[in-house]
């Protein structure tokens, strides 16, 4: 009987506060009613902000919101607005409603108390994320989430070669290396601190160290030059190798598919496993590009949506991300025709009307198949970031 | 009674009405006619205090808003930031940018591109000038150079880059088939360490500005009456433009030459396409530092910026220090009265060079419409594999607000500019003594200090000063940050023409329509017209470019199209990139064009109102 008793309170108070959480949502969806949202998010690709401005029209159409996209070239640019406005004392009417962030910038701004919430756990959509199976939507660069940010898409670190030039992809750092011999300037990465190079950087930090354990740990508790010790005698050997001699290196990923397709280089790289597939389909690439990771397994990590402390439209942000977090929206946004970019949410919670939308989607020639993805790496702790950035630019930039 | 010469010249303008603009004479007509009829369009003190609103609010508002600016960049420099809880002053930041390891490099590439920039223009400008004016190559490139003005320096770049590139058009075009490579070859440009490549691209682009600003300066001598005197003398034509005309021009250009060197020291968007990038230029490094996500990194980046800052002064200064050092040491070679030159003989070097660089110009447009046009286009081939008019036919739909935005603003900021530009002027004219006229002017070169310093190094305390204002991420901001750049442009090209309008005409004038300000509107302006419409297309695509401001000042709120290019120009997709660029280019284009037939039109039955 008493079991009976606090089941039924249990159950109580579980149905009050699923009660309560939907007489919250329902107040949120009102407040936003005509809201304007100033969406930040990197403007440089076509595909995506294409996915963006069809996200909008959908919000504008379900929950009559208005969401602009601010295209920026670096979402530094937003951090620094949102310190500005710190700095001159603006607690509210910010012009920043929600920015695509993730890893460093998160840090950074959870820091400095530049981030509205925890919010994420109000988002009727957030229960379908799959944060068992995917650990870094609830670790940003092992950095805890909080509930600070909400889950939007998965990354993971892949290569992407041109069969015309190459027969077998490397299928590790050493590989790499042995074809960068044999095809001397036809490899490259880019320059770290771009997070594109710090990533590759980090890749070859896992594939190459006797001591992996440390990774895990803040850079100030390990011994530093002797985890790193492999890694730079790895890339004094790549280095003069590589494109350019190593004299000259690319920003990030973009430039790289431009050099891919000139065919200065051979191999590129990207944080998203449909890229080439897309690339191909919208013509930036020849249909010769093939996606590879290397056997060890790859780093991977998860993008995120987050509001500023002083946003002007906390309400519309919120449910604009929750509907970027929706079944439909995430299906059309992993469709390697539309973006190509990975779910975050875990695709046996969803109806199977919505599992229908995922499963029709067809996996390109150009991509791998997931259970070539399944081996991911953990991001090292949040602290060699920095430690790895400063040494590479002392040995490689002067 | 007999006229004197003087009184015949003036009655003749009088009667005629003659636009007299060339001969250098207006101090002679000042001194000519002190009376109060003639100042300007001021006849009475009352219009008097009424014009010295302009200077006044231009002053003001140019010392506060730099002066913040400056302010702002110099507090954090200093390790003060208060919204990071950083409320103690320290050098810290200092000693951290001294002791990056990528500050060595990046001052030494800084310094090479930009000084080799200013000095590769200034030369070639000058000996282009000597060599080649009057020429027929001369004639083709005075048409072209309102276009070739009108190209942004991005898309300048991003066309260079694709043609000069290993895997670009210029390799394309001879490989397989001349030379058998069907791999890209490996050298080491663009962005080459050094900055050459960088260098090389500036001097393309800043030449055609000191062409420019020369062929204004011209303007204002009497050239046919040099050259006349000089070929009397027995000086061949490219020795008389050396030795008597160029120092003659030279104070004319200096302040376009000391905004060069500026320009070419502080360049962000060109040094990230062609620059060299381990490590970049300093002022790419520097808003790499704004943008770092270490949040800490932007003390270091704020005393980045002052360095920058400090560079591009004492440069200014070494540039003073060289030009007397330069009058020093050559004044004897101008008087020395040889006749014989080895300018003459190089003539044919000086119209290749003169026919390279259009050359470059016109094939760096062509690739960008190219692009424009193309699906798919992989290496070795010269043109696309696959065509497509798809990037186009999309940018219709997705372009028109950005469009509307950045022409409102670039009317808006240009508008006001040029107001404020000819009220100063104006007040400038009611001023009659020469020691209140040159105290005037010092006082308002402080307008050109947007031309001469950084824009990292100021544009952050701008934000800073008006997001206090609660004027960020409003219209006003905006139109109020692109004339900051705006105004300084119109005063440099409209101020030594509007100067230079004999000032007997406005008295005639006046007499006959009665009033001063009558005779501004009907017979001044009218006669400006054309000078006017071209400061009004500097203007505009001045606005039209500004990336910095429009993003921080209109906090994202304000979409233009050099907004849009930027952003895509981040991406990999040169095709949109492309389309875009090329919109970008079509307002400045289309307002110089403009610039150059409304005149015509206007003036079809008065033929020298023309020129």
């Amino acid at each position: 009987m008493k079991h009976l008793l606090s089941m039924m309170a249990a159950l109580l108070i579980l149905f009050y506060a699923a009660l309560s959480c939907a007489q919250d949502w329902d107040d949120i969806l009102k407040q936003a009613q005509g809201q304007t949202v100033y969406f930040n998010a990197w403007g440089g690709s076509q595909a995506i902000n294409d996915y963006i401005s069809w996200a909008a029209k959908e919000a504008k159409k379900e929950f009559g919101i208005k969401v602009v996209h601010v295209k920026v070239t670096d979402l530094g640019e937003v951090v620094s607005r949102v310190l500005v406005e710190k700095s001159t004392g603006r607690k509210d009417k910010g012009s920043v409603d929600l920015m695509w962030i993730n890893g460093e910038n998160f840090k950074a701004m959870k820091k400095n108390h530049l981030l509205y919430g925890p919010f994420t756990q109000k988002l009727p959509n957030y229960p379908l994320v799959d944060t068992e199976n995917k650990p870094t939507t609830l670790f940003d660069f092992t950095v805890p989430v909080d509930n600070m940010e909400a889950p939007w898409g998965m990354a993971l670190l892949v290569f992407q070669y041109d069969t015309r030039r190459i027969n077998m992809p490397p299928g590790s750092m050493e590989e790499l290396l042995a074809l960068a011999q044999k095809h001397p300037g036809r490899v490259t990465y880019p320059a770290p601190p771009s997070f594109y190079g710090t990533t590759f950087i980090k890749q070859a930090l896992l594939e190459l160290t006797d001591t992996p354990d440390a990774l895990n740990m803040p850079v100030s508790k390990a011994d530093f030059a002797r985890v790193t010790a492999p890694l730079w005698r790895f890339l004094d050997r790549l280095n003069p190798l590589m494109w350019r001699k190593g004299k000259v290196f690319t920003k990030g990923a973009p430039a790289m598919k431009q050099l891919l397709n000139d065919s200065e280089i051979f191999i590129s790289l990207s944080f998203n496993p449909n890229d080439a597939a897309n690339a191909i389909a919208n013509g930036e690439l020849p249909g010769s590009i093939r996606t590879y990771v290397h056997r060890s397994g790859t780093i991977g990590n998860t993008h995120f949506l987050g509001i500023p402390y002083n946003a002007s439209a906390v309400e519309g942000a919120m449910v604009f991300a929750d509907f970027l977090l929706s079944p439909r929206a995430q299906a059309r946004k992993s469709d390697p025709e539309i973006w190509g970019d990975p779910t975050v949410l875990n695709l046996s919670r969803l109806t199977p009307g919505d599992r229908a939308l995922f499963e029709k989607i067809a996996i390109p020639t150009a991509s791998l198949p997931p259970a070539a993805l399944s081996k991911v790496l953990p991001e090292p702790h949040a602290s060699w970031v920095e430690a790895l950035e400063k040494a590479w630019q002392i040995r490689y930039s002067k | 009674m007999p006229l004197t010469r003087k009184q015949h010249e003036r009655l003749a303008n009088v009667v005629t009405f003659t636009p007299h603009m060339r001969p250098g004479n207006p101090p002679k007509a000042r001194a000519d006619l002190p009376d109060q009829a003639d100042q300007g369009i001021s006849s009475g003190t009352g219009m008097g205090t009424f014009l010295l609103l302009f200077p006044g609010s231009v002053f003001f508002t140019f010392l506060v808003t730099v002066g913040a600016g400056l302010w702002g960049t110099w507090l954090p420099s200093l390790g003060y930031l208060p919204a990071m809880g950083k409320t103690t002053l320290t050098l810290h930041p200092w000693t951290e940018l001294f002791n990056h390891p990528a500050i060595g490099g990046a001052v030494r590439s800084t310094l090479v591109s930009g000084w080799g920039t200013a000095l590769g223009a200034f030369l070639l400008s000058g000996l282009l000038f000597a060599m080649n004016y009057g020429s027929r190559t001369w004639g083709v490139m005075e048409k072209m150079l309102a276009p070739i003005l009108s190209v942004p320096h991005a898309a300048f770049a991003i066309g260079l880059s694709f043609l000069i590139s290993p895997g670009g058009w210029l390799v394309r075009m001879v490989s397989p088939g001349l030379t058998g490579v069907d791999l890209p070859p490996a050298w080491v440009i663009p962005k080459d360490p050094q900055g050459l490549s960088l260098m090389i691209a500036l001097v393309l682009k800043e030449t055609p500005f000191m062409i420019l600003v020369m062929a204004g300066a011209l303007q204002q001598i009497d050239y046919n009456a040099t050259m006349a005197v000089g070929r009397s003398l027995g000086y061949r034509p490219a020795q008389v433009r050396l030795k008597i005309l160029l120092p003659q021009l030279f104070p004319h250009m200096r302040l376009s030459l000391y905004a060069v060197i500026a320009y070419s020291l502080s360049v962000v968007d060109m040094s990230m396409i062609l620059g060299p990038t381990t490590p970049p230029t300093l002022p790419v490094l520097v808003v790499q530092w704004f943008n770092d996500p270490m949040l800490e990194t932007r003390l270091m980046g704020a005393a980045g910026a002052t360095l920058l800052l400090g560079m591009v002064l004492g440069s200014l200064l070494l540039a003073y220090i060289l030009e007397k050092a330069i009058i020093r040491c050559f004044e004897w070679r101008v008087a020395n009265g040889r006749r014989e030159t080895l300018l003459s003989p190089m003539t044919p070097v000086g119209r290749t060079l003169l026919m390279g660089g259009m050359t470059v110009f016109t094939l760096t447009m062509v690739i960008l419409v190219i692009w424009s046009f193309t699906w798919q286009w992989p290496f070795p081939e010269v043109l696309p594999a696959q065509w497509s008019f798809r990037f186009w036919e999309k940018s219709i739909h997705d372009l028109g607000s950005p469009m509307g935005t950045t022409l409102i603003t670039g009317l808006a900021a240009t508008m006001a500019g040029l107001v404020l530009t000819i009220g100063c002027l104006e007040y400038e004219a009611t001023l009659s003594k020469t020691i209140a006229i040159n105290r005037y002017k010092k006082c308002m070169s402080i307008i050109y200090l947007p031309l001469l310093l950084p824009q990292v190094a100021f544009i952050f305390g701008v934000q800073m000063l008006l997001t206090w204002f609660h004027l960020d991420a409003s219209a006003t901001g905006l139109i109020w940050s692109h004339l900051i750049f705006v105004l300084p442009y119109i005063f440099l090209t409209l101020g030594s023409v509007y100067r230079s309008f004999d000032r007997r005409i406005m008295t005639t004038a006046t007499l006959l329509c009665g009033s001063p300000m009558k005779a501004f509107l009907k017979v001044k302006l009218p006669m400006l017209l054309r000078p006017i419409l071209f400061s009004f297309a500097v203007g505009i695509s001045v606005s039209v470019a500004q990336y910095i401001p429009t993003l921080f000042i209109g906090a994202g709120r304000f979409s233009t199209i050099t907004t849009e290019v930027v952003a895509l120009a981040s991406g990999s997709d040169r095709r949109v990139a492309a389309v875009y660029a090329l919109y970008q280019q079509l307002i400045p284009m289309g307002v110089y064009l403009l610039a150059i037939f409304v005149p015509k039109l206007m003036f079809i039955n008065r033929k020298r109102m023309q020129r």
